[in-house]
């Protein structure tokens, strides 16, 4: 082994430590040593959750690039993400932060959007929708279980002890001072359903007859076909106000008309006319009710009719015979 | 009690030996070929066996690891598990034990038969210290070299690792998914202390050897006890030091 050559490998050797070093230490500090193919997306949130650069990002589970870096901008936090090139991402597609694991790795969802529409360009900012984390849930569920100590706790006020709410005790009370007059009425509500089991009183036979079921389906039938005359009834009710409301027929004319109505007027003032002279004597009407000297001469009349009648009947048969005799003489 | 004295006497004269030898600092470029020298037969001829044992502890650590968490349903976190304790823990320490036998015994014998064989005495007698040319050029190639083995023995784990998930059927956790985990958890300084203690492995390790070489006494059959006791003291070390240096490390913030 000649001494240059040695010394030349020695140096490759430590020179290629040294490049490997460099590479190492680049690679954790996240910088990369090949650059990625691809495009830039932007992604704005208000809580990343612990999604650092190196995250994947998926797309309904697959792999589609990996976040680039993250960054603190005004009042939100920033994610650069680097797509593959070659996934095509709508710009209604929607990101989200989600936890890949209990243990706290997280990755960057991207939901499909409408396949149709315009796609994400390279520097475009997708949009992006917050997430509950586990440790909300967990939060809320605490909150729930405070809430549930406090309902059980005053339950358990009702129920045992507690001055004033002592339910078990008062109904337990109830109970054994009403226990006569509860054995008294299921006593009797015992009886009433024997009878009825017997066929005993109405329900009993309503319950039992069969003759009863039939007649009530018959009055029900019955009721049923009242109803539908009901119904054809007010049909026709419907047709003739809808007549009237067009102005058909007598009644029709008389509301919508205004002939009928001014003729309707008129004879109502003719009417009128004459009531006030028949009111105040005048025309024989008038005359004839207002005025008794006609009844004092009719009952004149009358009274001597009577009279001349009567006359005639004395003589009925002999006027008989007189006219006979009249007659043959 | 008399080998207790025997082993602080041991280390106090291994710590002397490195205290001569530092005093030579100074003269380490002018024996810049032995240096040279030094780095190619530690480091370079070391390159193989570490690439091929690292490989395949990463390996197997995957697969142990997967079936393991495969129970609990954890195995995208094999990327971690394999990264983790291979940077901070497996590669340093294997890297060491392979050095402390493939290395560490070469120089002990060496220096132990130029000892039996005198060489050792007519260099002091030409006014030439052992230290300056024997131990200083492997300390400081040890130095120099140990961070450079241990770290591609770190990532030739990782790669193993990633292999046998990819195509191991049971696991079958994609290599992207195997770095992503490896990534997500590991930081510069976790790298950083794994070089840090095959550092210190590697040091200590050449010391021993380097200080049982010349300190042994006697024939040829002396040169070959002076070896077995330089590679087990070196293990013994190298398992008590990573102890104490990982906890050291850890109390470093």
């Amino acid at each position: 082994m000649n001494n240059t050559s040695q010394t030349i490998r020695v140096g490759l050797f430590f020179l290629l430590g040294l490049a490997l070093a460099w590479i190492t230490f680049e690679a954790l500090n996240g910088g990369r040593i090949f650059k990625q193919q691809g495009y830039a997306l932007l992604a704005g949130f208000g809580n990343l959750k612990g999604l650092k650069a190196g995250d994947e990002i998926r797309m309904a589970g697959v792999k589609i690039g990996s976040v680039q870096l993250t960054r603190l901008a005004s009042h939100r936090v920033e994610a650069v993400l680097t797509i593959e090139s070659g996934t095509k991402i709508p710009n209604d597609a929607v990101a989200t932060v989600e936890q890949s694991s209990l243990l706290g790795s997280n990755y960057l969802a991207v939901t499909f959007g409408t396949p149709a529409g315009p796609l994400l360009k390279d520097g475009d900012e997708i949009r992006t929708k917050s997430t509950t984390d586990l440790n909300e849930v967990i939060a809320q569920l605490g909150n729930l279980g405070s809430k549930l100590e406090q309902f059980i706790g005053n339950m358990d006020k009702t129920m045992g002890g507690g001055e004033s709410g002592n339910l078990f005790q008062r109904l337990d009370k109830l109970v054994t001072d009403n226990g006569p007059k509860l054995t008294e009425t299921i006593g009797n509500l015992q009886d009433i359903t024997g009878k009825i089991k017997n066929g005993e009183g109405t329900l009993g036979r309503l319950i039992n007859d069969p003759k009863m079921h039939d007649e009530l389906l018959a009055s029900v039938s019955q009721i049923k076909g009242a109803a539908a005359d009901a119904r054809a009834f007010m049909a026709d009710s419907k047709a003739i106000v809808a007549d009237i409301k067009s102005g058909k027929g007598s009644i029709g004319a008389l509301l919508y008309d205004d002939a009928t109505a001014n003729n309707l007027k008129i004879s109502v003032q003719n009417i009128r006319d004459v009531t006030t002279k028949i009111n105040s004597g005048q025309g024989t009407l008038g005359k004839l009710l207002a005025e008794d000297t006609l009844y004092r001469d009719a009952q004149g009349l009358m009274k001597k009719a009577n009279r001349a009648l009567d006359g005639l009947s004395d003589q009925g048969p002999i006027t008989a015979v007189g006219v006979v005799a009249n007659a043959l003489f | 009690m008399k080998q207790c004295l025997a082993i602080i006497g041991h280390l106090g004269s291994a710590l002397l030996l490195l205290g001569r030898s530092l005093r030579f600092t100074g003269t380490l470029l002018r024996q810049f070929p032995r240096f040279v020298e030094q780095c190619y037969l530690i480091g370079y001829t070391s390159l193989p066996i570490v690439t091929i044992l690292l490989f395949f502890i990463g390996s197997v650590l995957a697969l142990q690891s997967g079936y393991s968490m495969e129970n609990f349903g954890a195995k995208q976190f094999i990327g971690t598990l394999v990264g983790l304790s291979t940077v901070r823990e497996l590669g340093p320490v294997m890297v060491a034990i392979l050095i402390a036998g493939r290395v560490g015994s070469a120089i002990t014998a060496e220096l132990a038969s130029m000892k039996v064989y005198q060489e050792i005495d007519a260099l002091i007698t030409m006014n030439i210290p052992p230290e300056r040319m024997l131990v200083l050029p492997r300390l400081a190639a040890i130095i120099v070299m140990m961070p450079v083995l241990t770290l591609i023995g770190i990532l030739c784990g990782w790669f193993g690792g990633a292999l046998t998930c990819q195509y191991t059927h049971s696991i079958s956790i994609d290599s992207e998914v195997y770095f992503t985990a490896l990534k997500q958890f590991m930081k510069n300084r976790d790298v950083a202390d794994g070089l840090i203690k095959a550092e210190i492995f590697g040091f200590v390790i050449v010391l021993i050897c380097c200080h049982l070489g010349l300190s042994t006494r006697g024939g040829p059959r002396e040169i070959g006890a002076s070896v077995t006791r330089a590679v087990v003291t070196s293990l013994i070390f190298i398992l008590v030091l990573d102890f104490f240096v990982t906890k050291g490390l850890l109390l470093v913030p």
